[in-house]
């Protein structure tokens, strides 16, 4: 048995990817209006007529060859996603590659919303838990395109892509084809960001780091060319638009005002999610603040630091709390 | 919702295919149809209000309109069924469904309604014109359904028009193998309406004077022939059609016989070599086959008989193209010994003709022989001034003495009645036969074309041990109408449209654009429009296969239809490889040492170990080779922009000799 199954799926590597291919409604009517059509032509014993049955069901015929044409090539090379807020709709850029010579034109990209099975079996065929998102209106051929797909953000944490439905009806909309494809692609959903806790202030972290002198936001001590990571704020606009440099303002302050955010501080909220939502808040507003911060939750503690490179790990760190 | 642009295509095709119908619908088809579209068009233009949910006074109007139009249906053509009134449903059908739409569901139906438009039309006419015409129409309706698919509108109108005619040439292999193997069926599957045939003219079963001159008018083809061996001479190409009879002294009619007597076909007796000959009859909505004066054998098929006066009958009236071989002799001869209704051939109306009575009484007692009567008459037909004519003058009172003693100008109609009158006053058996006179040889094909314009009128007295025998007494005015045929004695401007009709040569090209046009309409009519389940059988057996029944033709057809789908998922879907072009330009670069004699390139060479090489053997080019290596190392190995033409303009310039 395990010897079969292995055949089997050997054959469908082989056989490379399952396109399938249905007839719409409208192409159920066509094939209802040309046998009106072969039945008006027998009648009336019209051979034109039987000449326009045979040639309208021979471009019909053509129809699935083109259709089947339109997307049966096309290579999903990779997915990747940038991380969002529960509450948010997550992008994923699919990057499509088409490698035959012709444009594939007018493609829906629809992805898989819940493993719920219908007791309908159509309905699992034509696809009915495909949220549909997106039209590409064109693949150039030999070319490959990314094109984003918004799937709403369902949980804190790893969310994948899940399966992508590809599906074309162009060029006569007769027949509708279709695939899927499975990237491996996972986003990060960090908590949704609300709270109404006051942010905690420096006094009552319990902590002190006296001494240390470190570049802060109290006072402006020059300008440093730009590094990758430093705040936006902190980018002298006005200097780049004489010389067209980015360089990004210094200042110098003692971490009088640093703080720890922590997961005790939120102990009045009870709810696991409400806790992580609150530090999540807290989180986006010292960084927009400028105010270095830490992080305390109960099986990891991140050390007090500011900038962009500090608040993604701590928004990951609470993305993936369990 | 369909977008503006296919909209407006769609308004434009459907306006081509329900054209052709308006020349014969009632206006308020046509009035109702434009309309619609109108409102339709302004809608996209001037934003015109359309019936929906926002305008429901404006859905009452359309109901309004489609119960109106039901109404004017009833009382034009009295049901919903039947060719007319079913193409009527379908046009005012096809009106009110393109105010109406609203979603692309509506869209697909007014395409597909648009290809039975087309269907509709082929049953008025199935010319080559047509056929062109809805040609076109299939590629614009396609090309509205890709439009519609092509939401964004991301190819231009040209480039779906193109899509659509070459999906529409890619699916003729497949059309041709239905058309030939598709089991024909015999129609009519159900019965069909009384108006499923368009009403042809020509030649009618009673006669009266100044009739057939009428005809003169018609261009239209009557019937072609296509003889086996050779064709008899002109003068003898009398096509027999009905047999005239009775008369009440201005009209002649075909016999009447009481209803328990049986027809009686006549006998012939026929000497000398028969000729053999297929005839491809036009419709004319009557029973008669026209044949080579009286066939001798003749098919069975569709009840096909000798009538009494020796024309060939069908049993149904010839509603569509027929074609049937038959044999006839130019030299027979027909109840010589007596015939059952003789005494029909000899009454005339009481009180009619008095002064032509007077003459054949006059001539009788001249005479010592029914051929000395016959003689007197040709005599008094070719010596007293009458004349043939196209356009005789119209007659009051007796016809037959006005025009025998007063006018003198006739056509043939003329010349036969007043002989038949003249015969039977003086006691020979004579009758009236109608039918066509001479024909034309196509020469592309070879076939004799016999037009409506070549009806004629004869007659046949009735002489002891001779039988019927053939008189034509215009023979004795005009001779030139028999020897040298119809056309030649027509004026200029009945045989070329007007500016053709200006001198000889151009009515010359015009007979030779009309011989190849009626050539290739001959060719369309055997085999394509007469393609139906007798052609289909005879067709299939010479092709080699043995039987043609539905099964054996099934079969093949499967077959056929899956070589078909092979090669053509093939053609569409093969991956075909196109080599880089700077690579192939090299190579052909490569390829020009080649032709020398010098080593080709290694595979282990690069492009300047090659150049190296192939400098220091034609150091000529040297700078030409080392130019076009460099272009093809920038073109290749750096990201430069180097231009591709350029590097071909190169290669294609560089042609080293030694």
């Amino acid at each position: 048995m395990n010897a079969i199954s292995q055949l089997y799926r050997r054959f469908n590597t082989l056989r490379g990817r399952r396109v399938f291919i249905l007839p719409t409604r409208f192409g159920v009517l066509y094939g209802g209006f040309l046998l009106l059509i072969l039945l008006a032509a027998i009648n009336y014993s019209n051979s034109l007529g039987h000449i326009l049955c045979f040639l309208l069901a021979s471009m019909g015929q053509l129809a699935i060859h083109y259709t089947y044409r339109n997307m049966a090539k096309i290579e999903l090379l990779g997915a990747y996603s940038e991380p969002c807020f529960l509450g948010q709709a997550i992008p994923f850029y699919c990057r499509f590659d088409n490698p035959s010579r012709h444009d594939c034109l007018h493609l829906h990209v629809a992805s898989k919303q819940s493993n719920e099975r219908s007791w309908n079996p159509f309905k699992n065929v034509t696809g009915f838990q495909y949220q549909p998102h997106q039209t590409v209106d064109v693949l150039t051929g030999q070319q490959t395109t990314a094109h984003c797909i918004t799937v709403p953000s369902t949980h804190r944490g790893q969310q994948t892509i899940g399966q992508i439905r590809l599906s074309t009806r162009f060029p006569f909309g007769l027949f509708d084809t279709w695939t899927y494809f499975t990237p491996a692609c996972a986003a990060l959903v960090y908590p949704n960001p609300i709270g109404h806790l006051p942010l905690p202030s420096s006094t009552n972290d319990g902590q002190s780091h006296h001494g240390i002198q470190r570049k802060g936001v109290d006072d402006f001590s020059g300008l440093q060319p730009y590094r990758d990571g430093d705040p936006m704020h902190a980018i002298a606009w006005k200097a780049m638009a004489r010389d067209d440099v980015l360089r990004t303002k210094q200042f110098s302050s003692s971490l009088s005002g640093q703080f720890v955010l922590s997961w005790h501080a939120t102990a009045s909220l009870t709810d696991t999610e409400s806790r992580l939502s609150q530090l999540c808040r807290w989180v986006l507003d010292s960084e927009s603040h400028g105010l270095a911060y830490g992080l305390v939750l109960p099986n990891m503690t991140i050390e007090v630091d500011r900038g962009n490179a500090h608040q993604q790990r701590c928004l990951t760190a609470l993305a993936l709390y369990d | 919702m369909p977008s503006d642009t296919s909209l407006i295509w769609l308004i434009l095709s459907l306006n081509l295919a329900a054209l052709p119908h308006f020349s014969y619908q009632p206006l308020w088809v046509a009035l109702l149809f434009l309309s619609m579209m109108s409102w339709r068009s302004l809608a996209i233009w001037q934003h015109w209000p359309l019936p929906g949910r926002q305008h429901r006074t404006l859905s009452l109007v359309q109901w309004v309109v489609a119960a109106g139009a039901g109404l004017l249906m009833l009382d034009s053509y009295g049901n919903f069924i039947g060719r007319d009134a079913g193409t009527a449903l379908l046009i005012v059908m096809v009106g009110l469904k393109v105010v109406e739409i609203r979603n692309h569901r509506d869209y697909y139906i007014s395409c597909f309604l648009g290809y039975f438009l087309v269907v509709t039309n082929f049953l008025y006419s199935q010319s080559i014109p047509i056929a062109a015409l809805m040609l076109v129409i299939i590629i614009l309706m396609t090309s509205c359904l890709i439009s519609l698919n092509d939401i964004k509108q991301v190819l231009s109108k040209m480039a779906q028009l193109k899509l659509a005619s070459k999906m529409l040439l890619q699916a003729i292999p497949l059309m041709l193998i239905l058309f030939v193997l598709f089991p024909r069926i015999a129609g009519p599957l159900w019965g069909l309406p009384q108006d499923a045939h368009t009403a042809q003219t020509g030649i009618s079963n009673s006669m009266s004077l100044g009739k057939i001159s009428e005809l003169i008018q018609s261009d239209a083809v009557a019937f072609r022939v296509k003889f086996d061996q050779t064709m008899p001479a002109g003068h003898e190409l009398y096509w027999r059609g009905p047999v005239l009879w009775n008369t009440d002294g201005t009209t002649w009619r075909e016999l009447t016989l009481p209803s328990h007597s049986e027809p009686r076909p006549p006998i012939i007796s026929t000497t000398g070599q028969p000729s053999i000959y297929t005839v491809t009859l036009e419709p004319h909505n009557e029973h008669w086959l026209f044949a080579l004066d009286v066939p001798t054998v003749f098919p069975t098929s569709f009840g096909a008989s000798l009538a009494y006066g020796g024309e060939l009958l069908s049993r149904k009236p010839i509603k569509q193209r027929t074609q049937y071989q038959l044999s006839s002799n130019t030299r027979f001869s027909m109840n010589p010994d007596t015939d059952h209704y003789l005494n029909e051939a000899l009454i005339l109306p009481k009180g009619f003709h008095p002064r032509t009575r007077a003459l054949a009484e006059e001539w009788r007692q001249k005479a010592k022989s029914p051929e000395d009567i016959i003689d007197m008459a040709l005599n008094h037909f070719n010596q007293q001034p009458f004349y043939y004519t196209l356009t005789p003058p119209a007659l009051t009172g007796d016809t037959i003495d006005g025009f025998l003693f007063e006018s003198g100008k006739g056509f043939c109609e003329h010349y036969a009645a007043s002989f038949t009158v003249l015969m039977r006053a003086a006691g020979i058996p004579t009758r009236v036969v109608t039918g066509y006179q001479g024909g034309e040889i196509n020469p592309v094909d070879g076939y004799l074309v016999v037009r409506q314009r070549d009806a004629h009128a004869w007659t046949e007295v009735w002489l002891q041990d001779r039988g019927w025998v053939r008189i034509d007494p215009t023979a004795a005015v005009s001779q030139d109408r028999i020897e040298l045929g119809m056309s030649e004695l027509l004026p200029n401007a009945l045989r070329a449209p007007l500016f053709f009709s200006q001198s000889e040569q151009l009515i010359d090209i015009w007979q030779q654009l009309r011989n190849n046009w009626d050539a290739v309409n001959n060719a369309w009519n055997r085999s394509i429009l007469a393609y139906g389940p007798e052609l289909q059988k005879s067709f299939l057996s010479k092709l080699g296969m043995i039987n043609p029944n539905w099964q054996s033709m099934a079969i093949t057809l499967f077959a056929a239809f899956s070589l078909i789908l092979l090669i053509t998922s093939a053609v569409l879907l093969y991956p075909r490889r196109e080599p880089d072009p700077v690579v192939a330009t090299y190579q052909q670069f490569c390829q020009r040492f080649v032709k020398l004699g010098l080593v080709a390139r290694y595979a282990h060479e690069g492009p300047i170990d090659f150049a190296r090489r192939m400098t220091h053997a034609l150091p000529h080019y040297q700078t030409d080779i080392g130019h076009i290596t460099a272009q093809y190392i920038s073109l290749r190995y750096d990201q430069s922009v180097s231009s591709i033409a350029e590097f071909k303009h190169s290669v294609k310039h560089f042609k080293p000799n030694k």
